[in-house]
């Protein structure tokens, strides 16, 4: 790391001003361009539509200033109602099906590390559902929890001699079929991470280990969850960036029900824009959001350069 | 499906030659742009090669993408002055567009002189289309909400199958003579199970297909979802009480399934094991591949007998607003097209792919009168959408979400209706704001 860094360090020094070149920025313009273009316009200019009361087919489109930044955090609106309560189900979502999602994950990396048989098979199985789109596993997962043909409640109907449970309409429950089908739906990409990151781990240090009489779990403990320390991070990061984007699984599986309980943020900010036909206001939701995430992002790579260092 | 279909392209051409061509200007090419892009878009690009094959002087360019789409793009065209000649546009988005200036009115003058004639049409269908007074659009398809009925069952728990109710007490007694637990006891009787049913009466359930059953029976009513002033207004005393009826036929009378799914429903009448199943036409097809023995009837008076009603879906020919200068000759062959496209032979042909027919003429087709769905055919002029104010979204999503807090029995109803219709004016009021 500090290698690398003095490299860097010195190389302005070791050139000449008079040879910088143009060389570089022309390499960089086709970046430069799509760059501008599709990320620096839009977000400059929905952020110009978000202080107007905005519709493509009026023909005034008149300055509102913060209105509708300011109906956010007015509690007799709808608009804050719904976007907070939205945001908080996606917040639980994340906080609920991360961990689930990178332990499941290790675990299973873990487990078909090793030499069992038919590994590539099981690899491939727990890989698979991941190629699926999200409206058929959305489809798939509704099914298994229907409140009255849904496999789970056959087996508890069939085999327990309990009454059906009502998942779909039954507000917190309505997350299990979400959540489970989340983690069977995206654990194999993290296995895989994982996975690639076991097998750089040196043997030796296993050797060296169960030579001392480290058990199994001292092992993982002491070497293999150290070790993983970077992978984790970066497991965590995109996993939780995954999961506050969650759209598709609750827009398919409950639609956002019962009564807006699983509704996620951007299912809200969508119906704002397009089922409500208010621009400016899903724009000004949308860049909350956007705000929020970045805050979280930024913490996020916070703690993880820092233990990043530490780590090695 | 696909024989009857050949069939039907065949007698349409047959009955087709005699509307003879209003437009007799110059060759133009017409833009029109549709969302029938299932299995309906063969037929509905069947009906466009004969359209310009019939019409030398007018070439139509069709395409065909998901509805929802239209919906996103539908006011940059506009605004931008690039919108397609025909666009068309559904009933749930319809008065929004005209309220928000991307459609031209129809003047009653070109209807007349393209001999598009409003009464040949089903009333309430046509006026969809309508506002303030002024017509926006021509019913091209349609859908509606009906009452299946399985006979061998309703045969079984001691009904006429060939008479299905009509009125409330009517359908009480059916749903209760249909609904026996896994003991064999009748709802009502003692020792009854509500709770492990073998059969039961009417299939009810929480999504948008199952509150449009609420929105029936508040019309049938004399209630609303909206008052004359256009905020919302479906809490109001009719549509409560109507409300209340569908809420106790699961909770007072147990003749409907608590916290059921459309699916679940779906499965369970499928299966045999519910005698009514209230929903969108569109299942006629699935129940005739599944050879079940059934009928389809309008749906009962069951919210009140004020009037017959049942929810309708519907989609509109219409003519978007185009800069200034657009081409006089354009508009009068799109006028034209529209004409064509909504004649009897045409809208027959139409009927195979599920559509409902839109015209009285259409309905009393031969060809038609022996299908099932041809049950509901006498009472396709009380079929209504929702339509006529410019905020469908911000009423039916607090509507939906009423209905599946009365029927889920996590309000009381007249509190659900309330709540909606408090959140619904809310959003009215920003959206008013932006229409200004």
């Amino acid at each position: 790391m500090t290698s690398t860094s003095d490299q860097v360090a010195r190389q302005p020094r070791q050139r000449p001003a008079q040879r910088v070149s143009l060389v570089p920025y022309l390499y960089l313009l086709p970046h430069a361009i799509l760059f501008l273009l599709f990320v620096v316009y839009p977000v400059g200019y929905g952020l110009y539509v978000s202080f107007h009361r905005w519709d493509l087919l009026q023909e005034t489109r008149p300055f509102v200033g913060v209105e509708y930044y300011r109906n956010l955090f007015d509690p007799s609106t709808p608009q804050s109602q719904f976007f907070w309560q939205t945001l908080k189900n996606t917040l639980f979502f994340t906080v609920v099906s991360v961990p689930l999602l990178v332990i499941s994950s290790l675990g299973l990396a873990v487990l078909l590390h090793r030499p069992i048989f038919g590994r590539a098979f099981f690899r491939a199985v727990f890989f698979l559902p991941g190629i699926l789109t999200v409206s058929v596993m959305g489809i798939l997962w509704r099914w298994m929890f229907d409140n009255q043909i849904g496999l789970v409640n056959a087996v508890i109907t069939q085999f327990f001699h309990r009454q059906p449970i009502p998942f779909l309409s039954t507000e917190w429950l309505a997350w299990i079929p979400i959540v489970v089908g989340t983690v069977w739906w995206t654990i194999g990409f993290n296995m895989t991470l994982y996975l690639a990151a076991l097998g750089n781990i040196s043997e030796s240090l296993y050797e060296a280990a169960s030579l001392d009489g480290a058990t199994a779990w001292q092992q993982f403990r002491g070497i293999t969850l150290p070790l993983l320390t970077p992978q984790t991070l970066f497991v965590v990061v995109t996993t939780a960036l995954a999961s506050l984007q969650l759209y598709g699984q609750s827009l398919v599986i409950t639609n956002g029900g019962p009564t807006r309980t699983t509704q996620s943020v951007i299912q809200y900010i969508t119906e704002e824009g397009f089922s409500n036909n208010q621009a400016a206001s899903a724009t000004a939701m949308a860049f909350v959001f956007g705000v929020i995430m970045l805050i979280f992002t930024a913490a996020q790579f916070r703690i993880m350069a820092r233990d990043v260092q530490g780590g090695n | 499906m696909r024989r009857s279909t050949t069939l039907m392209l065949l007698g349409a051409a047959l009955l087709l030659p005699s509307a003879s061509a209003a437009y007799s200007g110059p060759k133009v090419t017409i833009s029109y742009l549709h969302g029938f892009t299932g299995p309906d878009r063969p037929v509905m690009e069947g009906l466009i090669k004969q359209f310009n094959s019939t019409h030398p002087n007018i070439e139509v360019k069709a395409q065909a993408q998901p509805w929802g789409t239209t919906w996103q793009q539908l006011p940059s065209l506009v605004a931008s002055g690039r919108s397609p000649d025909v666009v068309v546009i559904n009933e749930d988005q319809i008065t929004g567009f005209v309220a928000r200036g991307a459609v031209s009115p129809l003047t009653p003058a070109e209807l007349k002189s393209a001999g598009i004639d409003q009464s040949r049409f089903y009333g309430p269908l046509f006026k969809t289309a309508d506002y303030k007074g002024k017509s926006y659009g021509v019913p091209i398809s349609s859908v509606a909400y009906v009452m299946f009925y399985n006979k061998d069952l309703m045969k079984k728990a001691g009904l006429d199958p060939n008479k299905p109710p009509r009125t409330r007490e009517e359908f009480l007694k059916a749903a209760q003579a249909c609904t026996v637990d896994k003991n064999g006891k009748k709802a009502g009787q003692d020792g009854f199970d509500a709770k492990n049913l073998d059969t039961w009466g009417v299939s009810l359930y929480n999504n948008w297909v199952g509150s449009r059953l609420a929105y029936a029976a508040i019309l049938q009513n004399g209630g609303s979802l909206v008052d004359k002033d256009e905020n919302a207004a479906f809490n109001s005393p009719q549509a409560a009480s109507a409300v209340q009826f569908l809420v106790d036929l699961v909770s007072k009378y147990n003749v409907a399934r608590p916290n059921s799914t459309e699916e679940a429903e779906l499965a369970a009448f499928s299966q045999g094991k519910v005698c009514m199943f209230p929903s969108g036409q569109w299942y006629n097809d699935r129940f005739e591949q599944q050879k079940m023995n059934y009928g389809v009837a309008f749906l009962p008076q069951i919210g009140g007998t004020k009037q017959d009603a049942a929810w309708g879906g519907s989609s509109h020919l219409t003519l978007p607003k185009q800069r200034a200068g657009y081409d006089a000759n354009k508009r009068a062959a799109a006028l034209e097209f529209i004409n064509w496209m909504t004649q009897p032979a045409q809208n027959l042909t139409w009927t195979s792919t599920g559509s409902l027919p839109t015209q009285a003429a259409v309905a009393s087709n031969k060809k038609l009168a022996d299908q099932k769905i041809s049950g509901i055919f006498s009472k396709l002029s009380s079929i209504y959408a929702v339509s006529g104010f410019p905020w469908s979204g911000q009423v039916l999503s607090p509507f939906d979400n009423a209905w599946e807090n009365a029927y889920l029995g996590k309000k009381p109803v007249q509190q659900a209706l309330n709540d909606g219709v408090s959140e619904a004016n809310k959003q009215i009021g920003q959206a008013r704001k932006s229409l200004q």
